[in-house]
């Protein structure tokens, strides 16, 4: 299957994407983001639209639109403490006001009906040479992005109320990490669909995290895991003809069902 | 490791949501060996230490922590926040302490060893080095107040501010954390300042208790 250029940038693509929603899902995970891992893929859809709308590239509208969102999710405020009290309700108003934007800025470029079933499952095999550069400089920015913020970042998804009380600037860390977090769904986005992009950044991730690992270990793993899954999605749907988002989402709910059986057993 | 002298309150108003937790309250207090802070139920202990943190400001007045505004003397402070987080509970309990040493900082994690033996140091200090590979959320209560006092002790800070260190621990367990707590002011040179209901346990152990009612602080030695 290597012989088709498509199939080596699909493996390509796949690679920098699956490097990106492992680390990036393993602290969303972590932080119990997993719905902003959702709703910022969604958002980048309503972003998306919007590009499509005014004639520019859908990976541009994606991008800014849900930069823009991560930084609105990321302002909440500082519960006492534990984890914010109002996160999830902030993230589904985003999620609400952007998704009503998307279907306006749809209906407004009519007749792109086509396009928007394309974003809302990616397009794998599509992805040309600029396209993979771009994943290339997204992936690599992030990288920087978390290892720039990673020790702050873990302090403060560990113990807020301490990392806060230490001087970490804990909101501060807090927007940065969404901002990497808003790059990164855009571009699962790109591969998987805005429909199945949190499923790449959660399934690995979640499975780590159920493992008990420390942090370390738990971001190798997961950045193993979205591999392998990623191009074990690709080779079967190569075989089967079935979508590679099928593939992913199956074995995504496989690996966490393996690991949640495995600490059950060890730990009676 | 200097320890700070002295707590300084100068004309403070704090208030916590409606309440008024201290009205125009001027004091200065040394802090060596252990200050308990003292008072009923939402008398707002924990928030005069969440001051003294910088996590609440203060309406009107200053405080300064050997001289040094909150904010400006906080890496040398350590802190132990009332009752269990519900934050990342399938991390292993020496990440936890791990992240509490460097977790200031910008930047690549170095020096993993080092960190780590520090950890389990500070672990075995309060007796929670036997289970600090556990994931956090598998630890009982009193296993995971042992755990929050380790990562209070990251950094080496020379004044500690814990708040409710003794609840949820039975009766060896209180009497081994005050033993610590006791050994850490003498060996160390530590200053602890704490809030705790259990005056049994503390029973000639303190230097001095703040008592907090009504808005007002008093200190009885
Ligand atoms: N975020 C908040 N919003 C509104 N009121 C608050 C808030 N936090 C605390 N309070 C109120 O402030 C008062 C002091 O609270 P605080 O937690 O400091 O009490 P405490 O002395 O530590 O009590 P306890 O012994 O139960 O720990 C309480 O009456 C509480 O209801
Ligand atoms: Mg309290």
């Amino acid at each position: 299957m290597f012989e088709f250029e498509f199939m080596r940038h699909a493996f390509l693509g796949c690679t920098l994407v699956s490097v990106l929603a492992g680390t990036v899902g393993w602290f969303l995970s972590l932080r119990r983001q997993a719905f902003a891992a959702h709703a910022l893929s969604h958002i980048g859809f309503s972003g998306a639209a919007g590009a499509v709308w005014l004639g520019v590239s859908p990976l541009f509208g994606m991008i800014a639109f849900s930069l823009l969102a991560g930084l609105a999710i990321g302002s909440e405020g500082e519960g006492r403490g534990k984890i914010p009290p109002q996160r999830d309700s902030t993230i589904g108003l985003v999620l609400a006001a952007s998704l009503g934007l998307g279907t306006w800025f749809l209906h407004e470029a009519n007749g792109a009906s086509s396009m928007a079933t394309t974003l809302l499952f990616g397009d794998v095999l599509g992805i040309d040479t600029p396209t993979l550069f771009i994943l290339a400089g997204v992936t690599a920015l992030c990288l920087l992005g978390l290892v720039f913020l990673g020790r702050p970042l873990l302090f403060s998804s560990l113990t807020p109320e301490v990392a806060r009380a230490r001087g970490v600037p804990v909101r501060l860390t807090s927007l940065g990490f969404m901002a990497v977090a808003a790059l990164a769904c855009s571009a699962c986005a790109e591969v998987s669909g805005a429909l199945l992009a949190f499923s790449l950044m959660i399934g690995p991730a979640a499975t780590a995290l159920r493992l008990g690992l420390c942090p370390a270990m738990g971001l190798l793993v997961s950045v193993l895991l979205a591999l392998v899954l990623s191009w074990g999605g690709l080779m079967l749907s190569w075989i089967t003809d079935i979508p590679i988002p099928f593939w992913i989402g199956l074995g995504a709910g496989i690996f966490y069902g393996l690991a949640n059986l495995w600490t059950r057993l060890r730990t009676n | 490791m200097a320890s700070p002298d002295n707590l300084v309150l100068e004309n403070i108003t704090l208030c916590a949501g409606q309440t008024r937790v201290l009205n125009q309250v001027s004091l200065t207090v040394p802090l060596e060996g252990i200050t308990l802070l003292s008072g009923r139920n939402g008398a707002g202990k924990s928030t005069v230490l969440r001051a003294c943190l910088d996590l609440v400001r203060p309406e009107k007045g200053q405080i300064l922590i050997d001289g040094l505004p909150p904010g400006m003397a906080c890496e040398r402070i350590g802190y132990m926040p009332q009752g269990l987080s519900d934050a990342a509970l399938m991390i292993p309990a020496i990440s936890h302490v791990m992240a509490a040493m460097d977790g200031a900082r910008w930047g690549v994690p170095v020096r993993f060893g080092q960190r780590k033996r520090e950890a389990e140091r500070l672990l075995a200090l309060t007796g929670a080095l036997s289970f600090s590979k556990r994931p956090l959320g598998h630890l009982s209560g009193g296993e995971r107040q042992r755990v929050c006092l380790a990562q209070a002790l990251a950094g080496q800070p020379g004044l500690l501010l814990l708040d409710e260190p003794l609840a949820a621990l039975d009766h060896d367990a209180q009497q081994q954390i005050v033993a610590l707590l006791v050994s850490l002011t003498q060996t160390l040179g530590v200053s602890i300042l704490m809030t705790s209901h259990e005056t049994a346990a503390l029973e000639g152990k303190v230097t001095r208790v703040l008592a907090l009612e009504n808005g007002e602080l008093h200190v009885r030695i």
